[in-house]
Order: C-alpha cells, then structure tokens, then sequence
C-alpha cells in the first residue's frame, strides 16, 4: 500500500493533521467550542465553491474562507459571549447557504463536490500537501509558544484577562489557527466529517487522562491511531477516507469509553480498593500559627 | 497608595442601570468586604474595576503598576468559577501551578520559586494531599479552593475574590479569612471580596462596602462607618 505515491502523501499529511487537530480540539473542547470545527468546514465549502465559480484553486480559496469565518466567529462570539454556540450557528448559516447558492449556479462542478464533501486520499496534490506543511509548521509553534495562556483561556478568560494575559488576540490568532487546520484537512477527512477529527480523540482523552499533559498527549495518539487505521481500511475496501477515519474514531472513543466504565466497576469490587479514592479528603485550612510553624 | 476607583460609574444590562453614579477607592493594604443582598451588582462592581465589564458613563481606574514599580499582579476568583469547570481535565498541582505563568514569559521553564510557591499556596488552602487528584474528583468547596490557592500561587499585588468561601465548612472558613488577613498585612497585598458572610469576617476586615437598595430604585454603597445617599467614596 505505501509503494504508491498518494498513499505515501495520504499517510504523511493525514499524520500531520492527526497531530494538529487532536491539540486543537482539546482546546475547543475546553472552551465549548467543539462545534466550530463542523461550522468552519461548512463555510469553507462556501469558498470551493466560489472557488470552482470563479475559476480560482478551489483549495485555496476554501482555505481563505475558512480564516475569513473564523475571524467573523471571533467577532460575533463577544455579542453572545455565555452561548459561543449561537455566533457557531449564525455563522454556520452564512457560509452553507452561500455555498448551496454557488454551487446551484455552477451545476456542472457538482460532481467534483464529493471529494470535497466525503474527502479522497488520491485529493491530496502536491499543492495541498505543502499547505498542510506550512499549517502544520505554523500550528506546532503557535502551540508550543501559547501553550500556557492557552491553558489559562481554556480554563477561564475572565481570570485570564485579569491575570494580564492579552486573551482578545490570542483567541483571533486560535480562531484563525482553527480555519486554516479545518481547511488543510479537508482533501483527507472531507468537509463533512473534518471535526471527527478534532472532537473524537478530544472526547475521549478529557474523559481519561489523569492531568492535561496526558489529555493533549493522549488525543495526540488516538488521533494517529484513528487516521492510520482509518486510512489503511479506507485503502483496503476501498471505502472513502473521510467517513471510515471518522467511524474508526467513533469506535475507538466507544471503545475507550466502555473500557474505562468497566475498569471502574472493576476497581469498586476490588476489596483493597483505596478508600480515598471515592471520597477525597482535604484538611481544613489551617489558622495562622500553623502555617508559620509548617512554611 | 490609590490602587483601583471609579467615579460617576454607571453601568447596567440591557437598557437597565444597575449601579449609577457610583464612586469608589482602594488603596493599597486593605483588606475590603462588598457585601449587598442578591441582584445588587456585587460581581458587576468587581468586574468594573477589573476592567472585564466597561462602563456606560463614568471613569474607572486600575493601577498598572504596584509600589515598587512592577507591573500589578491581580489573582481573580470569579463567582461559582470551580462549579463552572469542574471537568477540566487537570490535576490539582498542574492547575494551581498553571498561577506561575502570569510571572515572566510564556515559554520560560518554572524555576524552584515557582514550584515553592506553588506548594505553599496548596497548603496554605490545605489541598496539598490532594495536589495529584484531577479536579473534577473534588468537591465544589474543594475546587473553590484550589482556585483560590492558584490566585495565591500567583502572588498578586491584588487579589479579587468574588464569594470565596462557598462550599466551605466554617472552620475553613476562617482559616481562610485568617489567611487573608495575614496575606493584607504581613504581605502587604489588597483583597476585595465579595461575601454574604458579613458576621464572620467583619474582625479580620479593614472596611466593608455594603450595596443598599436606594430610595426611588438603584442602590446606594456604604461604607462601614457612613452611607451617603449615592455611592460614596470608601474610605
């Protein structure tokens, strides 16, 4: 399988974007926003199909969208800031509306939309292979760089703010991020099932991972895991990448799920279970006099 | 030395004012109580003067930088923040350590006063036998705990602390606002917090600021020892 070319491709920028997109989909986890990956996919097909209408590289022009959406996300965002999940939906709206509109006055490149949609492993030109390259190289360093006030957004923005951090850019820069992983996934995962790659590994690693270096490290895997196997399946029955990356996660999150209730089970059964472990207890907090004598 | 005011601050959600022509001053060394009923704009006084909410009318003003000429270190504990997020994958001692990263840049590996800090804000809140737990495991008053002992890691000049002691027992309870005192004055931080446990903390307090329901609608700010008819200047 890996003697021919687009596999070798197929293999190298899936691994890429397994990476990537399993970091990032902690962090929209983290901040609910575990929808505006499936959002910023929809609007990038608005800009294939301005693209495919235009008579422009689809690809780009899809990539350009998904910037544009996410920075227009970032922006609605702060009119409903408890419910970031409206500005995902309104958003959402505009960019699958304009593309179902484009698409309609461009019949004959209707066909050409299924890659896009379901995703290909033969998609992946060399065009699309460097763009996934250089959003790799710029998605490895925004993480390494704001890896901590990302944490601390994640977590809070209020605090994060009051703390000094500057949360308005860094949130644009992570919206940003997030449209140009959305569309260099695309050609692989498709448009429609590009968030099962940023959502699944996520869900799954926040539910077990004992600290968030094990949540990031543990995504990180399932995430590798759930592309090559998906991909290596897709190869073998010859079933489209997208939907078989997207169902080998499915089964890999209902796996790790199932798996981590019955270790549960097994471990209250256990009769030398630690009994701290069901109720954690904390000492009160100790008066003045005390903390001098410890400290 | 005046670390935080407003003056002639009017503010309110949607069309409706919820404080008008307030005025208030901090300074630097006081240990202060906003205290007030339900609905009268405690949080949004503190948001204020954090600069996270901005007013319709008036000036609010927040030092940029403490005595020495620092930059201002603020630790903020939001309302109900631990029950809000309490599935954050994270262990206590990575999260409270996570207060360390406001001092110096990003990407600078955490030195030994970081991880000593970290350690006696853990025991000061008397969490460090659970440092390893993830925080979801806790109890709401738990997780209000490690929240607050991450502002304490953080070693503000200000800390702003909006109804800390909820889901605490009252023995940790005023081991916390033992702790608070001692944080004012042989520390020399500020704190403001918010509290409807007025009885039990007024010994350890400098002032309270208490938000009163005005004659004709809106609500007046009293301090301590007097209470204008508007929001008066503390002090």
């Amino acid at each position: 399988m890996l003697h021919y070319d687009f596999m070798q491709r197929a293999f190298f920028t899936g691994g890429l974007i397994a990476l990537l997109a399993s970091v990032l989909g902690v962090y929209l986890m983290l901040r609910r926003q575990a929808l505006m990956a499936d959002m910023l996919s929809h609007v990038s097909l608005a800009g294939v199909a301005a693209g495919a209408y235009l008579h422009l590289n689809p690809t780009l022009t899809g990539f350009a969208v998904a910037v544009l959406g996410a920075i227009v996300v970032e922006y609605v965002r702060r009119f409903y800031k408890t419910y970031s999940d409206i500005a995902v939906a309104i958003v959402m709206v505009g960019g699958l509306s304009t593309a179902v509109i484009l698409m309609s006055l461009n019949q004959g490149i209707n066909k050409s939309f299924s890659s896009y949609l379901f995703g290909s492993v033969v998609a992946v030109n060399r065009t699309e292979m460097m763009l996934m390259i250089l959003v790799a190289a710029v998605g490895g360093l925004f993480f390494t760089i704001f890896r901590r006030p990302l944490y601390q957004i994640a977590f809070d923005e209020d605090t994060a703010k009051a703390s000094g951090l500057p949360v308005r850019p860094i949130s644009l820069c992570f919206s940003i991020l997030t449209g140009m992983i959305v569309a260099a996934a695309m050609p692989i995962v498709g448009v429609l099932l590009v968030s099962s790659l940023m959502v699944l590994p996520a869900a799954l690693a926040i539910r077990i991972a004992s600290s968030f270096a094990a949540a990031l490290l543990l995504s990180m895997t399932f995430g590798l895991v759930g592309v090559f196997s998906g991909l290596t399946a897709s190869y073998e029955w010859s079933t489209p990448p997208g939907g078989t990356i997207a169902f080998v996660l499915l089964v890999l999150w209902a796996g790790g799920i199932g798996v981590r209730k019955a270790w549960r089970k097994l471990g209250k059964r256990r009769p030398h279970s630690r009994p701290e472990a069901q109720t954690p207890v904390s000492s009160p907090i100790p008066r003045l006099a005390e903390e001098r004598s410890e400290l | 030395m005046l670390l935080a005011s407003m003056q002639g601050v009017r503010f309110g959600y949607g069309d409706v004012p919820c404080l008008d022509d307030a005025d208030l001053a901090i300074y630097a060394g006081e240990f202060v109580a906003v205290t007030g009923p339900n609905g009268a704009a405690k949080t949004t006084l503190l948001k204020l003067l954090l600069g996270l909410l901005q007013p319709w009318k008036g000036e609010v003003r927040l030092a940029s930088r403490n005595a020495e000429g620092a930059k201002l270190g603020i630790g903020y504990v939001p309302q109900q923040i631990a029950a809000f997020n309490g599935g954050f994958p994270s262990t206590v001692l990575e999260f409270v350590r996570s207060g360390r990263f406001a001092r110096g840049s990003w990407l600078r590996q955490l030195r030994p006063d970081d991880h000593r800090q970290t350690e006696q804000a853990l025991r000061q809140m008397g969490m460090w036998e659970l440092r390893h737990r993830r925080i979801g495991e806790l109890s709401g008053g738990q997780k209000q705990r490690v929240c607050i002992a991450r502002a304490l890691a953080q070693t503000p000049d200000l800390l702003v602390l909006d109804e800390p002691t909820t889901g605490m027992d009252q023995e940790s309870r005023l081991g916390f606002y033992d702790l608070m005192r001692h944080q004012v004055k042989d520390r020399g931080r500020t704190v403001i917090m918010v509290t409807h446990g007025l009885s039990e903390a007024e010994d350890y307090l400098d002032r309270t600021v208490t938000l009163e329901r005005k004659e004709g609608g809106g609500w007046k700010c009293c301090t301590t020892t007097s209470c204008s008819g508007h929001f008066s200047p503390a002090g």
